[in-house]
C-alpha cells in the first residue's frame, strides 16, 4: 500500500529543506501561492471529504469556510500540536521526522483562510519535535519560502513557533487560544466561535498536526484520489498508534475503516507474550474500553459511533490479561481528576468524585449501589459546562460499566477478602 | 514583593534578557510572550524565581498577580529548585502496562528517592508525570522534556550512572546521555 503521510518515519533526523525540496515538496504550497484562489483550495479540500484527526472529526473544508472572506485586520490559523490524549503519538512522529510535511500543509491552509500569520501550539515536553520545526522554519525563511513575499508572489507568509507548558486541557481548541495569548489554559465559553473570535480576537482556524499534513496530498492528487481510500463518510489514511501490551506497538498509516484486529494482530504483531487480549481502547483514553469480542469493528468515526464509543485520535491501547479494567479505570480517573481545568464546579467535583468511587472498587470496598452512582455522577458532570471534558473523562468509566460491570464487583469483592486477610494477620499477628 | 528570589545570587545575562525582548515582537499583543518568555527563564535557572515572574510580566505588560495565577496553572513551571536531573516518569496506561512502576522502583532503589523528592546532594529529582506522547516506546522518561525510551530497569541504571558524572552543562549532559542511550 502506498502511503502519503508517514514515508519519512523510519529516520533517525528530521528531512532536510533540500532533501524534500527533491522530493518534490513544496510543489503544491507554490502552485497555491503563485496561480490558485483561497477557494479554489477550500473547494479542493471540501471535496476530498477531508475531516480534522485532532479527535472531533468535523470537516476541514468546511470549518475552513466559516473563515470571513473580507476582512480588515489580520486572521490566523492556528495548529494544534499538543497532542496530549493517553495513547497518542503520532503527531510528534510528523513533527520530528518530517517537520516539512506539516509547514507545507500549514502553508496551504493559511493560504486557504487567508492568514498571513500562522501559530503553531506545541506541548512543552515536545522539545526535540520543536527543535526539528525551529531549524525547518529557519530553512524556510532562509530560501525566502517564508518572509515577505512567499514564493514571490508578494503575500507575506510567517510561522510562529509557540511552545506550551503542559496541561493536557490546552488541547482544546479555546483552552488552546487563551494559552497562546499568555494567559490560563481554561476553555472559552462559546459561542463566539474561533472563526469570529480566535487568537487575540481575531478571526481564527484551529487545526490538528495531522489534519494539515494531508493537505498537499490532496492538493497533487486530488479530491478524487483521496476519496479512493478509507470510507465514504471518512477519506483517507490515518495514523493509527497501537500500544500497550503488543509485539510491535507503533504507528501505522492504514485507511480509515481498517479493522483494529488488522492493526493489532497483523501489524503490531498481537498481544504480546501470547496472551489473551483483557480489553482494548480504541482511540485514546476518553474513548473507554471495549470487549476483545468487538475487535472487527471498522476503526472510522461512523462505525465506532454504533459501538456507543468514539474513533477519537485512533490510538489503539491494548489491555492483556493479567491487567483488571479497574486499575486501568482509576490510571483514567486520576489522569482526569489532575487535568480538569476546574472552572466548571459539575466537572471539578465530578471528575474528583468519580475516581474516589473507582478507587472504591479498586481497594475492594464497592458496593452495589455505586454503579448508579457513577452513572448520576457522570450524567450530572456533563451540565452546563464550558467545554466537553466531562465526555471524555466518562469515556472509560462508563465503557467499564456497561462492558466489565461484573468484572468490577468480582474484583472488588475478592480484593475485600484480601484486605481482610491482611488486616486480621496485623490484628492478630 | 520580598522574599528568596530577591537574593537570588544568579544574575540574568545581557544576551538572554535581548532574546526575551525579542520574543515580544513575535505576537500582535506582548502578553502572547509570556510562556515562551517563562519557558526559557526556567531553563536558565531551572525554576522560576519571584525576580523571574516580575521580569515576564514587565516585559509582556501583565500584572504580576496574574503571572502568578498563569504560572500555577502549568505543571511544567516550578517555584522551587529540583534536582539538577529532574526525572519525570509517565505514569500513564500504555507505559504503566509496560512496567513504568519498575521504573519508578528502580530509582528509588539506586537513588533513595520517591516521587516528589530530591537526593540530599541536589543532583536528581523524581517525579511522575501524565502521557507524555511515547506510548509506543514506552515505559518513558523525560529530563527538561529529553526523552529516554523503552527504558528498563538496567538502561535506567546505565542513565543515572552516567549522570552522576556528569557535570559543566546540564543541558549538553542530558543531550549527551540521550544521544548515548539511542546509540
Ligand atoms: C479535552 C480536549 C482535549 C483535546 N486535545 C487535543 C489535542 O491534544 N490535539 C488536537 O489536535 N485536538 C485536541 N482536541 C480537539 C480540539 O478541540 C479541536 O477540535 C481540534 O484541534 C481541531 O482540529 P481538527 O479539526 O484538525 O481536528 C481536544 C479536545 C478536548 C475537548
Ligand atoms: S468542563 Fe471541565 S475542563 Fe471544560 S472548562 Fe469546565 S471545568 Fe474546565
Ligand atoms: S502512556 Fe506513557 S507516554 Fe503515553
Amino acid at each position: 500500500m502506498k502511503t502519503y503521510l508517514s514515508n519519512e518515519f523510519a529516520r533517525r533526523d528530521p528531512l532536510l529543506l533540500v532533501e524534500a525540496q527533491a522530493k518534490g515538496r513544496y510543489q503544491q504550497a507554490k502552485r497555491v501561492f503563485t496561480s490558485l484562489t483561497p477557494e479554489q483550495v477550500v473547494d479542493e479540500v471540501k471535496n476530498a471529504g477531508l475531516r480534522g484527526r485532532g479527535g472531533a472529526w468535523f470537516p476541514t473544508g468546511i470549518k475552513w469556510s466559516f473563515m470571513p472572506k473580507e476582512l480588515k485586520g489580520p486572521s490566523y490559523l492556528v495548529i494544534n500540536a499538543d497532542e496530549g490524549e493517553p495513547g497518542t503519538f503520532k503527531d510528534r512522529q510528523i513533527m520530528e521526522k518530517d517537520p516539512h510535511l506539516l509547514l507545507e500543509g500549514i502553508m496551504i491552509g493559511s493560504f486557504a483562510i487567508r492568514a498571513q500569520t500562522a501559530f503553531l501550539y506545541i506541548r512543552g515536553e515536545y522539545l526535540t519535535a520543536h527543535d526539528a520545526l525551529a531549524t525547518a522554519i529557519a530553512e524556510l525563511e532562509a530560501a525566502g519560502i517564508l518572509g515577505d513575499s512567499a514564493f514571490g508572489s508578494g503575500r507575506p507568509m510567517r510561522i510562529v513557533l509557540h511552545r506550551g507548558a503542559g496541561a493536557y486541557i490546552c488541547g482544546e481548541e479555546t483552552a488552546l487560544l487563551n494559552s497562546l495569548e499568555g494567559r490560563r489554559g481554561e476553555p472559552r465559553p462559546k459561542p463566539p466561535f474561533p472563526a469570529v473570535w480566535g487568537a487575540f480576537g481575531r478571526p481564527t482556524s484551529v487545526n490538528n498536526v495531522e489534519t494539515l499534513a494531508n493537505v498537499p496530498a490532496i492538493l497533487e492528487r486530488g479530491a478524487a484520489w483521496f476519496k479512493t481510500m478509507g470510507t465514504a463518510q471518512a477519506p483517507g489514511h490515518l495514523l493509527f498508534g497501537v500500544s500497550g501490551a503488543v509485539e510491535r506497538p507503533g504507528c501505522y498509516e492504514l485507511p480509515l475503516g481498517t479493522t483494529a484486529r488488522e492493526l493489532v494482530e497483523k501489524h503490531a504483531g498481537g498481544v504480546k507474550g501470547g496472551k489473551k487480549m483483557r480489553a482494548f481502547i480504541p482511540g485514546g483514553a476518553s474513548t473507554g474500553f471495549l470487549p476483545p469480542d468487538r475487535l472487527d469493528v471498522p476503526m472510522d468515526p461512523e462505525s465506532l459511533r454504533k459501538e456507543g464509543t468514539m474513533l477519537g485520535t485512533g490510538g489503539i491501547i491494548v489491555i492483556p490479561e493479567g491487567i483488571e479494567i479497574v486499575d486501568a479505570a482509576r490510571v483514567f480517573s486520576r489522569f482526569f481528576r489532575h487535568e480538569t481545568c476546574g472552572q466548571c464546579s459539575p466537572c471539578r467535583e465530578g471528575s474528583a468524585w468519580s475516581d474516589q468511587v473507582i478507587g472504591r472498587f479498586q481497594n475492594g470496598e464497592g458496593r452495589a449501589e455505586d454503579f448508579a452512582l457513577l452513572e448520576d455522577i457522570m450524567r450530572g458532570s456533563k451540565q452546563r459546562t464550558i467545554c466537553v471534558f466531562p465526555e471524555a473523562f466518562a469515556g472509560p468509566l462508563g465503557s467499564a460499566i456497561k462492558h466489565f460491570r461484573s468484572e468490577l464487583t468480582q474484583v472488588s469483592a475478592q480484593r475485600a477478602v484480601g484486605r481482610a486477610a491482611t488486616e486480621g494477620t496485623a490484628l492478630h499477628g | 514583593m520580598s522574599g528568596s528570589g530577591e537574593a537570588e545570587p544568579k544574575v540574568l545575562p545581557e544576551g538572554i534578557l535581548a532574546e526575551l525582548r525579542a520574543l515580544t515582537a513575535h505576537y500582535p499583543q506582548k502578553r502572547g510572550a509570556l510562556l515562551p518568555i517563562l519557558n526559557r527563564l526556567q531553563e536558565w535557572r531551572g525554576h522560576l524565581a519571584p525576580v523571574d515572574m516580575r521580569l515576564a510580566g514587565e516585559l509582556t505588560g501583565v500584572a504580576p498577580a496574574d503571572v502568578f495565577s498563569v504560572v500555577t496553572f502549568y505543571t511544567m513551571y516550578r517555584q522551587r529548585p529540583a534536582g539538577r536531573f529532574p526525572l519525570g516518569v509517565c505514569r500513564n496506561i500504555a507505559c504503566w502496562i509496560n512496567g513504568s512502576e519498575q521504573i519508578v522502583a528502580t530509582v528509588k532503589d539506586e537513588l533513595g528517592i520517591a516521587p516528589g523528592e530530591t537526593t540530599a546532594d541536589g543532583r536528581f529529582s523524581l517525579e511522575e508525570v501524565e502521557c507524555l506522547g511515547s506510548c509506543g516506546t514506552g515505559p518513558c522518561l523525560e529530563i527538561d522534556s529529553r526523552y529516554f525510551e523503552n527504558l528498563t530497569p538496567d538502561k535506567v541504571r546505565a542513565l543515572l550512572a552516567r549522570l552522576s558524572r556528569a557535570d559543566g552543562d546540564r543541558s549538553a549532559a542530558i543531550l549527551a546521555a540521550q544521544r548515548e542511550e539511542r546509540a
